[in-house]
C-alpha cells in the first residue's frame, strides 16, 4: 500500500474527485493548506497567465502563503502509476503552482467498523 | 527523500518558514491543526483545556538535508516549555511536479 499526497489548486477539486471516481478510487481526504513552492509564492492563485519577467523579481509583490488543497489517499501498490498519471493530466495548466505529488509507503491499513486489516481495508 | 512533519506552535510558525526560506528551503506547506501532547492538555486556573492549536509543517527535502532542517525547525521553535511540539520524518519513495510531470523534487 502506499499513501499519495497530492497538493493541488483548490479550483481543481471537482475535476480531480471526479477523475478519481471514474478511475474507482472515489475514497480520499482533503485539507484546506497554505503553502509555497521553490517559486517564493509568487505565482498566486490566478487564472491570468504571469508575465516571464514578473518571475524573476524575486519577492517583490509575492505572496507569503498560497491557499492550495492537499489530498491523501492510501491506495494499492499497482495502482500508484495510474492514480498519479490522472491526478498530473487534470491538475496541469502550464502555469507555475500546479503541485507537487508525495508517494509515501503504508504499512497497513485497519477498517474501523469491521476491523478488517491490509489490503481488504482500502478496497 | 523524507517528508517532515513539524507540529510547532502557531506563533512560531513564521519564524520556523522565515529560517528555512534564509537557508534556501522555500517550500513548505502549513495546516491548522488541534491536538494535545503528553502533559493532556494544558489547566489555567480552574479551565482545563484539552486540545490545544498548533500549526503542522510540512516539507519534504533530500535525504542529506535533513539533519540541517531539523536543527533550524528545533532552534526556531524552541522556547523550552511544554508544548513547544514534535517533529516526525517519513519516508518519501516518490515526488513528481504536477505541472511537468516531471519526476523529483
Amino acid at each position: 500500500m502506499k499513501e499519495i499526497i497530492a497538493i493541488i489548486r483548490p479550483k481543481k477539486m471537482g475535476a480531480t474527485k471526479d477523475a478519481l471516481d471514474k478511475l474507482g478510487v472515489p475514497s480520499l481526504t482533503a485539507i484546506p493548506v497554505f503553502g509555497r513552492g521553490k517559486q517564493k509564492g509568487i505565482a498566486a492563485e490566478i487564472s491570468c497567465d504571469i508575465r516571464p519577467e514578473r518571475l524573476t523579481q524575486g519577492d517583490a509583490g509575492g505572496m507569503k502563503y498560497i491557499p492550495k488543497r492537499l489530498i491523501s489517499l492510501v491506495v494499492g501498490n499497482d495502482d500508484v502509476d495510474i492514480v498519479v498519471n490522472t491526478i498530473i493530466t487534470i491538475n496541469q495548466t502550464e502555469q507555475i503552482g500546479d503541485g507537487k505529488i508525495f508517494i509515501c509507503p503504508v504499512d497497513n491499513a485497519v477498517r474501523v467498523r469491521t476491523d478488517e486489516q491490509g489490503e481488504s481495508a482500502i478496497l | 527523500m523524507k517528508m517532515i512533519k513539524a507540529i510547532v506552535r502557531p506563533e512560531a510558525s513564521d519564524a520556523v518558514s522565515d529560517g528555512l526560506a534564509e537557508a534556501g528551503f522555500f517550500s513548505l506547506t502549513k495546516i491548522q491543526a488541534f491536538g494535545r501532547g503528553k502533559q493532556k492538555g494544558i489547566t489555567a486556573g480552574s479551565v482545563h483545556y484539552d486540545e490545544l492549536a498548533k500549526t503542522i509543517i510540512i516539507i519534504v527535502v533530500e535525504d542529506n538535508d535533513v539533519k540541517e532542517v531539523l536543527k533550524l525547525i528545533k532552534c526556531r521553535a524552541y522556547t523550552g516549555n511544554f508544548g513547544d511540539g514534535k517533529i516526525f520524518i517519513i519516508d518519501v519513495e516518490d515526488a513528481y511536479t504536477v505541472r511537468t510531470g516531471s519526476r523529483g523534487l
